[in-house]
């Protein structure tokens, strides 16, 4: 049954987004907000605001039986969860199924088998998705020199019981991969008193790309294409693009078959995204995992299909068949995405919240900003220190990095420190004009070029 | 007026009464009453005098068993929810309430049940005093933060 009233459990940029998404479908919204949050963008919009809890996450938005409680007593019938918070805790989708409302989401089962790496990397196997070329266990150096070579170099030599980088060695060939081994090992066994390792291919110059995905949960999936999210910055996106302009047309077609084939398999209902690794040189991407919610980069994929995914995922949890077939999807041109968060980036990007005394965002065609800011608004320091996404969509690559200069450049926020320099900073560099960036390139060549000159 | 925008129309009707320059706004309709006031000094007919300055998203609203007698003193004891829940008065059902008007309390004890998915929180006062109004409708949900209880002090 078609959603009535709509419980929107986030905050910021993204609980506006949704509340406008159920507003443009004549559905009623009701926002839960944490104290600090009352008098926010979204809980203005909305029909209503329900103080949750107070400031700490863990008491509001981390709550699933005050959300499930509140959405309930409001006499909602379906429930939103955004992106990060719950939004991936099959605890929101199964108290929201004990009380009659509707998740936004996947099933429950799905999220728990999404979110065990071991499990969804076997998923992806037997549907037939590529994983990252790598070993069983490896149990002696000679092992560990065949198996190097099998694999192709640099790979990675980890230790089984490992994690936090101990007993990980990166070898360049056979003979650092044998010594390699010896130095993993060791390291493995006074870390964790195992010496197993395991090896992988190590992809020194890795592009991100993901697909977005739609699901029916009857077996039927759509893709709304790719993005580019290879600007990071400690694992965290500053920049993304759609398409993914460094990938060939028909590993882009392979690519998108390989994310709906897996998404299929487990009969994905609503918005999810495939993530993988693209191994530029050698022309291969793998398997990362899979994200069971609506991702902070959804724009760059609704500004070339032309295509509202958040209205599409509620319409979906209240029942409604996919709206579009996939040959009715159509991409065209090019978008690209900067998240602008309150942070300084002199300070080792030490998040700055703070109240915005000065708010003069771009405007023009092919410009969208989904931001919660205005004037006089304010960053509260509880949760990320996120202001907007500024989105710019052009008929290609070129056009759209001219069109976001020049946005940025007319970008005027004071009262806290911005990422928007940096941003300006990012498109105007010759790698990434030219596209030869990779997932270490912000760290490894960007950052360190301003730091010299700075110096 | 039908629950649960009943007190999202109040809160419209509160911020648009704050922003009219009206002074004092006394309405009645069946059961219903409400008594707002931009005047701090006002002393309202029925209604506890923090209805108008009440946080914007937690009114309290005037419904037959909220039971507010008159303008709260200035040093008047306001018991808050401490979370999201729905806001019982008894123990259990039939019981008898934990406390009522003129009911005196120490500290310690418990005045209220907050209920959140079965879960039941006793709500316990940190300050003495005799309750001298009741601000949340037994069995309504109560926001973070709503005032429940005034007390004064003995």
């Amino acid at each position: 049954m078609a959603i009535k009233r709509l419980f929107i459990a986030n905050r910021g940029e993204i609980a506006l987004r949704i509340v406008r998404a159920a507003q443009a479908l004549n559905i009623e919204t009701v926002v839960a907000v944490s104290d600090p949050d009352r008098d926010g963008a979204a809980a203005r919009l909305a029909d209503r605001a329900i103080v949750i809890g107070p400031a700490s996450a863990a008491k509001s938005y981390l709550d699933p039986r005050l959300i499930v409680h509140a959405a309930k007593e409001s006499g909602c019938d379906g429930l939103h969860p955004g992106y990060g918070f719950l939004s991936e805790r099959a605890i929101l989708p199964r108290l929201c199924a004990d009380h009659g409302i509707a998740f936004v989401g996947p099933e429950p089962d799905v999220i728990d088998a999404l979110g065990d790496k071991l499990r969804a990397r076997a998923m992806a196997s037997a549907a037939g998705v590529p994983l990252v070329p790598g070993s069983d266990c490896v149990a002696t150096a000679a092992d560990a020199r065949r198996e190097g070579d099998r694999i192709g170099y640099p790979v990675l030599l980890k230790a089984s019981a490992g994690g936090g980088g101990r007993g990980m060695v990166i070898a360049n060939n056979a003979d650092e991969a044998e010594a390699g081994f010896h130095r993993a090992s060791a390291e493995a066994i006074a870390a964790f008193g195992d010496g197993t390792l395991f090896m992988e291919r190590f992809v020194p110059e890795a592009r991100h790309v993901e697909v977005q995905l739609m699901g029916d949960g009857k077996g039927k999936v759509l893709h709304f294409g790719e993005r580019d999210c290879s600007v990071q910055r400690r694992y965290q996106k500053l920049v993304e693009e759609a398409p993914c302009a460094a990938m060939p047309d028909p590993l882009r077609e392979q690519l998108h078959a390989s994310a709906v084939a897996l998404a299929a398999s487990v009969h994905y209902r609503n918005a999810g995204t495939c993530e993988f690794l693209f191994d530029v040189k050698r022309q291969e991407f793998y398997f990362i995992e899979v994200n069971a919610r609506i991702q902070v980069e959804h724009p760059v994929s609704e500004m070339i299909a032309g295509f509202d995914l958040v209205q599409e995922q509620i319409r979906i949890a209240g029942g409604a068949p996919l709206s579009v077939a996939q040959d009715e999807v159509k991409l065209s041109g090019h978008a690209i995405e900067c998240r602008i968060n309150a942070e300084d980036v002199g300070r080792d990007f030490l998040p700055s919240p703070g109240r915005i005394t000065r708010w003069q965002p771009p405007e023009g065609e092919g410009i969208r900003l989904d931001s919660h800011m205005a004037e006089g608004a304010m960053i509260p320091p509880f949760y990320d220190s996120m202001v907007g996404k500024l989105i710019v969509h052009g008929k290609d690559r070129a056009d759209a990095i001219a069109k976001l200069s020049a946005a940025l450049d007319g970008f005027v926020v004071e009262g806290v420190p911005t990422t928007i320099e940096l941003h300006r900073a990012i498109v105007a560099h010759p790698d990434f004009v030219e596209n030869r960036i990779h997932t270490r390139w912000l760290e490894q060549v960007l950052l360190p070029e301003r730091a010299k000159r700075v110096a | 007026m039908n629950e649960p925008y009943f007190s999202a129309t109040l809160q419209s009707l509160m911020e648009e009464f704050s922003r009219s320059g009206v002074r004092e706004l006394h309405l009645r309709s069946g059961d219903f009453e409400i008594y707002l006031s931009n005047d701090p000094a006002a002393r309202g007919p029925a209604v506890s005098r923090l209805a108008p300055v009440a946080r914007p998203l937690a009114p309290t609203a005037a419904a037959p068993s909220v039971s507010a007698p008159a303008a709260l003193p200035e040093d008047a004891i306001i018991i808050r929810a401490p979370n999201l829940g729905t806001f019982y008065r008894a123990p259990k059902p039939g019981a008898d309430n934990y406390v009522e008007l003129g009911s005196t309390i120490s500290v310690g004890d418990e005045v209220c049940l907050i209920e959140v998915m079965k879960l039941f929180t006793a709500v316990r006062v940190e300050e003495a005093g005799t309750v001298h109004a009741i601000l949340a409708p037994d069995g309504a949900m109560v926001e973070a933060g709503q005032p429940l209880f005034a007390l004064v002090r003995n």
